[in-house]
């Protein structure tokens, strides 16, 4: 496994429903992580089709391995690149189902996905309406090192990267489609849902303005200590790469050591009390 | 939360950028080659006359002043042609007295009398002028209605709310006052009395029965579910007031909302035919 790999964060606006011209899109954004030396391309949550396109999603969903995976994975062995993206899922069991997932493929083809487990739906999100829970958390062994996945929502609830922490992620990686009146909140969480692992954060967020929700862009990547090391722009499109040191994590671990202080029998409490809520 | 001013203040500068970036974004998506606004010399027009030069560039957007002759005031015309020249928009003016005239004259049960109908005539004729002028030039209505006006249901269905989009339809009168500021519109037309202008003297704090700047407060401790009870407390102020205000914004949802049908179908106008507006 390396200790030191090279992330590009791909910032991208989504043409919505167009799922042709956004595969065209990660084509170039891999090519140009390639070019920069990264290891790891990471694109938005739904990148694939956008975020808000509604009833439509019936008949953008895939499954996977489905043709937009197939062309991921050609590009990713052509390059030699390890790549995230969002894209929705169509369930092969049922002909309606679908997952706001997130996908991993490599070099060596697909490494692994993770289906989003926390589903906005207040103000201006629907998510449950259209999308089935996922069940599982993901953390993947990998040449890069441990991957964990998550998305958006998912920071505000810190069992979904505890629990990837825990099964073994150094670098968690949150894919999202945060629009501009959420902003503060996820540069809180990013921050903190790094702190309290002990583990690297990276947050790539979509960039564009769909039925009036005006995504922030503002992809970054957190330290094992909150620090902020990279960060892409507000508001447009950008491309960033910055490294992710995994040498970085023992000293993080030993100066706050939330990992070893665990306690699990609080967790029995915790299960308790939100089963009485 | 505490029901101050303080929490109807924004971040102007970003504010601006997030309205720009939505105009200029849905235009260039629409493929239209231009915004047309109705240019009354009142604050929320001015304003987005202002907002959609700096958008779009002032060529590409055309204001229309639509002046009749109950309502007119030579200083709604000269407001107006100081925004348009401060912000490079083109302009237009059309006198549509001719128009309602005929409209008067020609309903058998037209009744001079009945201010509000009358005036809603004038609202939705002016609707008709920038509608023409949007279609003949490719372009695309750019709405003023601001969130005070819209929660309150004071506008005209179909009339000065038509248009394609609302930049402004999520910010208070008072907080549009305050952008109008930030964004160099002259002073005197943020302390100017909003008018629908649909009858001679029709002031909208008149007609509402309260200040905007009490009002916005009520509307956004609604927004954010605050009960009436509270509203009133923290602004020491009546119960019934507030309550007031509270049902003539629930009373007014079929003004804001695509029309009612009956479920009769798989999918349905405007409850589960779920589809986005923007994206084509």
């Amino acid at each position: 496994m390396k200790e030191k790999i090279k992330l590009a964060f791909a910032q991208i606006s989504s043409k919505r429903e167009n799922k042709k011209e956004n595969l065209q899109k990660i084509e170039e954004c891999t090519i140009k992580a390639k070019e920069q030396a990264a290891d790891l391309v990471i694109f938005p949550e739904l990148s694939l089709t956008g975020y808000v396109v509604r009833d439509q999603i019936y008949e953008l969903a895939e499954t996977i391995p489905g043709s937009a995976t197939k062309k991921i994975e050609g590009i990713a062995r052509k390059t030699g690149m390890h790549v995230i993206f969002g894209m929705p899922e169509l369930s092969e069991k049922t002909k309606a189902t679908i997952f706001n997932t997130a996908v991993f493929i490599g070099p060596k083809g697909f490494i692994g996905k993770y289906r989003k487990m926390y589903l906005p739906t207040h103000s201006v999100f629907e998510e449950k309406r259209y999308f089935r829970p996922g069940y599982q958390t993901a953390a993947f062994n990998t040449a890069l090192g441990n991957i964990g996945l998550c998305i958006c929502y998912d920071l505000f609830f810190p069992e979904v990267c505890r629990l990837t922490r825990l099964k073994g992620a150094q670098l968690i990686v949150s894919i999202s489609a945060s629009p501009s009146i959420r902003r503060s909140f996820f540069e809180i969480l990013t921050a903190a849902r790094a702190l309290e692992n002990t583990a690297f954060l990276a947050y790539v967020n979509l960039v564009g303005v769909e039925e009036g929700l005006q995504f922030w862009g503002g992809s970054r990547l957190v330290s094992p200590t909150g620090d902020v090391l990279a960060k892409a722009k507000y508001d447009e499109e950008d491309f960033v790469t910055c490294e992710v040191d995994y040498n970085d994590i023992r000293p993080a671990e030993t100066f706050i050591p939330t990992l070893r202080d665990l306690r699990p029998e609080l967790f029995d409490e915790l299960k308790k009390y939100s089963e009485l809520l | 939360m505490k029901l101050t001013p303080s929490v109807l203040e924004l971040d102007l500068s970003e504010i601006e950028k997030r309205i720009r970036r939505f105009i200029e974004k849905y235009v260039e998506n629409s493929g239209a080659d231009g915004i047309v606004v109705g240019l009354s010399g009142g604050i929320d027009s001015s304003t987005i006359a202002a907002l959609s030069s700096l958008s779009i560039g002032g060529d590409r957007v055309l204001g229309l002043m639509l002046p009749e002759k109950e309502t007119y005031n030579p200083k709604d015309i000269d407001d107006a042609k100081l925004v348009a020249e401060k912000f490079g928009l083109k302009t237009q003016i059309c006198d549509i007295t001719p128009v309602l005239e005929s409209f008067y004259k020609t309903i058998p049960i037209f009744d001079q009398a009945d201010k509000l109908c009358k005036g809603n005539i004038k609202a939705r004729t002016r609707m008709i002028y920038i509608y023409y002028y949007a279609n003949k030039l490719n372009r695309i209505v750019c709405g003023s209605s601001d969130k005070s006006e819209t929660m309150m249901g004071y506008f005209t269905k179909w009339g000065d709310v038509a248009a394609d989009i609302s930049p402004i339809m999520d910010l208070y009168k008072t907080q549009v006052r305050k952008l109008a500021a930030y964004l160099g519109l002259p002073a005197e037309l943020a302390a100017k009395p909003s008018t629908p202008a649909l009858w001679p003297n029709q002031l909208a704090e008149t007609e509402l029965g309260i200040k905007y700047e009490t009002l916005d407060l009520i509307l956004y401790g609604l927004e954010r579910f605050m009960t009436t009870e509270e509203i009133a407390r923290q602004l020491n102020i009546e119960n019934t007031l507030v309550k007031k205000v509270k049902n003539r914004w629930l009373s007014a949802e079929h003004k804001r909302r695509m029309l009612l049908t009956a479920k009769l179908e798989y999918r349905t106008m405007g409850t589960d035919f779920r589809l986005p507006r923007d994206a084509y």
